[in-house]
């Protein structure tokens, strides 16, 4: 697929902006803080509905306005396609595919794939395991869609579950401290000393509230294993191909392992027999999540182990394997996703050529070519080839304008 | 200077400006919408606006909830609850009034109705006891009644308080759950996936 051209309107720090790509590879060049990156995040947005920077949809406003808008057209092999996104200050997002406008944003989704490549992906290896989910779940909304209605069902049940997990430790903190202070029985004293009931599910609660957990519990059970199977099948279908690219990068001297660890384990990879390993383990919790007040079994407590020659690279790895890492795992990324949509995906490389040794930015290089239309972040030029740069657009972007 | 804050009370004269102020808080009406139906609402004559300020007080005061079923109603107990010709052995649960005139603008359905008042949501301190549900079951346990429909809208919220409230009638009566799935005249192949999948879960043999 090929971005033929971007057009910003109040987007960020870009006023009214039409980018036109003329070449596989593009290098926007300026200092910091000119919008380079914004313009990569637009693309981002485009193939995700996600961004890596922002929270809310009020900070990709420029100041002062109510709304921006992306809009491009983008070129596949199928035909032509115009995508646009519309956010607004207060109020929803609205996306349009060929000028008309989406009911729902899923089917947005899919239009457009792009793989992003920042120095903040090292947090990959380095940060906590947030940073591994987010980076499996923004894979798989470019891979299969609907996972992003999926993920979105599975957040609001386990919001509304946390929600009445704490208001029942409310209501059983309350009430214990009356009964104490109300009856004081010698003969209980040891037993109340306990630190926690000893039957499995708390006390004291009205049924009303226990049946409302359980019916919580089920649809935890049912949203999540659907979560956990579809981020067990991507991470095995991902694994083999980052670890070819990080062989072929380390020059064969180091083997990396990619190992989903599901806070859900099940035996087979089948949904009752993940659902049921769920409830049970929900039941297990049943305590701990009580005094807690909160969820504690679920994939929103996954992790993604990265191990290089049997190490945890999180902790042991050195700065020069992280980045042959994160680098693998970009490469593994664009393949597949190319596999499996059957086009190239857009690269964007933020920043980050400069940080990679001249043996890993060949690889990259070499692997891009003119096959995956590319865009380049940089401060200077400096650190190209010059055949590179023969062949590349050059824009310069600064305060929010691009020049050519 | 005037201030932008300011500025509503210096543009309008104050009658208006007060005006303005109270269309305002009707959802779905901002600050644009609010002055354009204030100026409409002056250029009118003044028995249309008695006639409307007549009936905003008048629906306020007069229109509460059916003591059975608890859709709006004028009256203690509602027309639909008090029709002599409709079936009295089905009840049709919604979360919301809204709902019940949805269906009942199709004719298709000629039960009663139980109206929740809301869907289960911890998030907003809405559990089992601020709906009516108690009420439901009672109802369900001292008539006679033969099906419980439950038409809740298949959200998160309303898939638990299906389950919620299909889990408690079970043991009384037959309970079901309105189909979801395709819409009428629609293409199968533009249908999105999530739609799709839930028809096929919907599925039923051919009679």
């Amino acid at each position: 697929m090929y971005l033929k051209t971007l057009h910003l309107r109040q987007f960020r720090n870009y006023r009214e902006q039409q980018v036109e790509f003329s070449a596989p590879k593009t290098i926007l060049l300026g200092d910091n803080a000119q919008g380079k990156s914004n313009l990569l995040e637009a693309v981002e947005l485009l193939a995700t509905l996600r961004s890596h920077r922002a929270l809310r949809d009020r900070e990709l406003v420029l100041e002062g306005e109510t709304a921006a808008q992306i809009a491009a057209m983008l070129e596949r092999e199928t035909g032509s396609i115009d995508l646009a996104i519309t956010f607004r200050s207060s109020g929803r997002r609205t996306v349009s595919l060929n000028g008309e406008s989406l009911r729902r944003q899923l089917d947005f989704l899919g239009m457009m794939n792009a793989v992003q490549f920042s120095s903040l992906d090292l947090d990959l290896v380095r940060g906590g395991p947030g940073e591994r989910r987010n980076w499996v779940d923004t894979l798989l909304v470019q891979l299969e869609p609907v996972y992003a209605y999926i993920l979105q069902q599975y957040n609001t049940v386990l919001r509304q579950r946390n929600a009445l997990l704490k208001q029942q430790k409310r209501s059983i903190d309350g009430e214990t401290e009356n009964t104490e202070s109300a009856s004081f029985n010698p003969i209980l004293r040891d037993e109340q000393a306990l630190p926690y009931p000893l039957t499995s599910s708390p006390p004291h609660l009205p049924t009303s509230s226990q049946t409302e957990l359980a019916i919580w519990d089920a649809q935890l059970a049912a949203i999540g294993s659907r979560v956990i199977r579809r981020r067990a099948r991507v991470i095995q279908r991902i694994a083999p191909l980052a670890q070819s690219w990080h062989r072929t990068i380390s020059n064969s001297t180091e083997i990396l392992d990619i190992r989903y660890a599901p806070n859900v384990h099940a035996e087979q990879d089948d949904p009752s027999v993940v659902q049921q390993a769920f409830l049970e383990k929900l039941e297990q919790r049943a305590i701990a999540e009580f005094h807690q007040g909160t969820t504690v079994v679920g994939p929103h407590r996954d992790e993604i182990e990265f191990t290089i020659n049997q190490t945890p690279a999180r902790q042991y790895g050195s700065q020069g394997q992280q980045r042959t890492l994160v680098l693998a795992l970009k490469l593994a990324e664009l393949k597949l996703i190319e596999s499996v949509v059957g086009e190239p995906p857009l690269l964007l490389l933020d920043d980050v050529l400069a940080e990679l040794d001249l043996t890993r930015q060949n690889k990259l290089l070499d692997t891009i070519q003119d096959r995956f239309q590319t865009l380049i972040t940089t401060t200077h030029l400096g650190s190209f080839d010059a055949e590179w740069l023969k062949s590349s657009q050059i824009l310069t972007v600064k305060a929010g304008q691009i020049q050519l | 200077m005037a201030t932008r804050r300011g500025g509503t009370l210096t543009v309008y004269t104050r009658p208006l400006a007060r005006l303005i102020e109270q269309l305002q808080r009707l959802p779905g009406v901002g600050p644009k919408t609010a002055q354009r139906l204030a100026l409409h609402i002056l250029k009118r004559p003044e028995a249309e606006v008695q006639a409307l300020a007549q009936a905003l007080i008048e629906a306020k005061q007069q229109v509460g909830v059916c003591s059975v079923c608890f859709h709006l109603s004028a009256e203690p107990v509602c027309e639909i609850c008090r029709a002599p010709n409709r079936d009295r052995h089905t009840i049709c649960v919604v979360a919301d009034s809204r709902d019940v005139i949805a269906l009942e603008k199709t004719r298709e359905y000629h039960g009663k109705y139980h109206v929740l008042g809301g869907l289960i949501s911890p998030m907003d301190g809405i559990g089992p006891d601020q709906l009516n549900i108690t009420q439901l079951v009672r109802r369900v346990n001292k008539q006679d009644i033969k099906e419980v429909i439950l038409a809740i809208s298949p959200s998160v919220e309303g898939e638990t308080t299906t389950l919620y409230v299909g889990q408690l009638l079970k043991p009384f009566t037959k309970v079901t759950r309105i189909a979801f799935g395709l819409p009428m005249g629609g293409d199968l192949e533009y249908a999105d996936e999530v739609t799709l999948a839930r028809a096929l879960e919907g599925r039923r043999e051919l009679d």
